[in-house]
């Protein structure tokens, strides 16, 4: 290695070396990118050029200074350690209590929850009563927030899974109008399940509930997560809710549906965490996701700018979710540590996140 | 020769606005000032190429694009009686098999990349998500010479491999273009396992398509 050059990673975790100019040259690319994508602020020289140190540090791993650190929560439940690798998972089978007080006495988490298998809402109707079982049982153990966690994950109420019409294959033979309808009514049930799981699990004891990947169905999933959350926090007024997010921008499936009177579809962090504030939303989980083929500089600066703007006009906390291939970590199943330290600080430091 | 400026805008416009009915009209104005079918087709094809790249970009979206393909759609059943009476052709470019590969269910950019294709003039083989290797392979022997995969999921990018490991044992790979694309796939990943194009968006594997 030159001494001009870095050892950094490229979106798919690959090591590559690079000088500070082709960094440097990457961050001014990849901010500029996302704010001519959300049509918000570049990054200033002075956060460019602290972005730039945080990149080309030489130790292996980074962190923030002592008293500025902040929340650490997580998402998907015990299935960190209990999925496999192609879940983002150790595959070390254990329980949800044990995996749970791991999390809490031995991983530094501030807020923990549980899971199903299957992560989402849908899924877990059938078993809901066992799941409140469960969540009283951990509840008795368990110290810090315990929340139930879960992907609204939209897609399961399309066919083959579910009993609406799929709008990608409605769409393919043009029948565009019935693709959208079938969209408003997953929208109507996925609410309507959001309600019904929620506050069962709550009535068992839950601190909370977090949505995990809002959106990943498209723009209606999200309309109907967020009309879900308007209803759960109807019923329940003191839950913690956490709505994260499934990427910068809310994909248009179907282009056009509106959640108190805004199309969703196409909006970024800074505009999708005021639609989550107003359906009561506690926290914002801004998620920026990794382009493979462009470098961590690239990807973190990306994304340092798009949260930067969201935490900027948030009303409510904002955690920004972090892990593999989202918030400039790279695509990889074990997330490379020097990469995961140099994003949270970026996003701590830069970006002014209150969680991670 | 008759300057067409004014109606190719009109095509361009329409089509970026893709709604069918304006696409139509903008078709019939050209036709009433003397444009050939090819100078319309081509016309509205700039526009879907401007289409694809709003999309990318997210200030369109799929329900748009797809408005977009139903309007050239619609122009081609137009224009095709005087494509045959002049004898001008429209024959296909080639035919392409589309599909994400077996084990994945991520539909939606595979499916621009399908519509992008059809409207730059590919015969378009969409087999849709989760599309059992063999089915690749089946495809390429009925005729396809390109044959694209779309894989979301680390998990899932080694299929990708596989079909075109199955396309050598079945002696067609010299036969087919392999286009692979989806999130985690790289231009690294494309050149080790041997596939002609990577593809970072449907608007660039178009693009590269083309130039073959």
């Amino acid at each position: 290695m030159a001494a001009n050059e870095y050892y950094t990673r490229m979106g798919d975790g690959k090591r590559v070396l690079m000088t500070k100019d082709q960094i440097l040259a990457d961050i001014q690319a990849g901010s500029a990118d996302a704010a001519d994508m959300g049509g918000i602020q570049a990054l200033d020289d002075n956060d460019v050029e602290a972005l730039l140190e945080i990149v080309c540090d030489r130790n292996r791993t980074v962190g923030v200074e002592p008293g500025k650190e902040v929340p650490l929560t997580y998402d998907i439940g015990q299935l960190d350690f209990t999925g496999d690798n192609g879940n983002s998972g150790n595959g070390v089978d254990m329980g949800r209590l044990e995996a749970a007080l791991l999390h809490e006495r031995a991983l530094g988490a501030d807020t923990f929850e549980l899971a199903h298998s299957d992560y989402s809402i849908k899924p877990v109707k059938p078993v809901i009563s066992m799941e409140m079982q469960t969540m009283e049982e951990i509840q008795n153990e368990i110290v810090i927030p315990y929340f139930y966690g879960a992907m609204p994950n939209m897609g399961l109420y399309y066919a083959p899974d579910g009993p609406y019409g799929n709008p990608a294959d409605l769409m393919r033979e043009f029948k565009i109008e019935e693709a959208m309808d079938q969209a408003e009514k997953s929208a109507q049930a996925l609410a309507r399940d959001i309600e019904y799981v929620a506050t069962k699990i709550y009535d068992a004891g839950a601190d909370g509930f977090n949505f995990d990947t809002t959106g990943a169905a498209g723009d209606a999933d999200a309309v109907g997560t967020f009309n879900g959350v308007e209803k759960l926090r109807k019923a329940c007024p003191n839950a913690y809710i956490n709505v994260g997010m499934a990427g910068e921008s809310v994909m248009g499936i179907h282009g056009s549906i509106e959640y108190d009177g805004q199309v969703v579809a196409g909006l970024y962090p800074h505009q999708q965490c005021k639609l989550a504030q107003k359906a009561g939303a506690n926290v914002f989980g801004a998620v920026v996701n990794t382009s493979c083929s462009k470098s961590m500089a690239w990807n973190l600066a990306r994304a340092v700018t798009f949260v930067k703007a969201c935490t900027a006009v948030s009303g409510i906390p904002v955690h920004v979710n972090m892990g593999m291939g989202v918030g400039g970590i790279p695509m990889f199943e074990t997330a490379p540590i020097d990469a995961v330290t140099r994003c949270s600080k970026a996003m701590v430091e830069i970006a002014k996140v209150d969680g991670v | 020769m008759t300057d067409f400026t004014k109606e190719n805008k009109e095509l361009y416009d329409a089509m970026v606005a893709y709604k069918v009915p304006g696409i139509t009209a903008a078709v019939e104005g050209a036709r009433k000032a003397g444009m050939s079918a090819t100078q319309i087709i081509d016309g509205l094809s700039a526009g879907m190429t401007q289409v694809g790249v709003l999309f990318e970009r997210g200030k369109l979206f799929l329900p748009h694009v797809l408005s977009a393909a139903a309007g050239m759609k619609q122009a081609m059943t137009i224009l095709d009686p005087e494509l045959k009476a002049s004898g001008e052709t429209t024959a296909k470019k080639a035919s392409v098999v589309m599909g994400t590969v077996e084990g994945d269910v991520h539909d939606i950019g595979k499916s621009i990349c399908s519509t992008m294709l059809q409207c730059a003039g590919f015969d378009v083989h969409d087999m849709g998500r989760d599309v059992p290797k063999q089915t690749f392979i089946d495809e390429v022997k009925k005729g396809c010479t390109f044959c694209g995969m779309s894989a979301l999921m680390t998990t899932t990018m080694t299929v990708q491999r596989d079909v075109i490991s199955m396309l050598k044992d079945a002696g067609l790979r010299d036969k087919v273009v392999v286009m692979v694309g989806g999130a985690p796939v790289t231009q690294a990943y494309a050149d080790k396992i041997g596939a002609d194009v990577y593809g970072d968006s449907a608007s660039e594997t178009v693009a590269k398509v083309k130039d073959l």
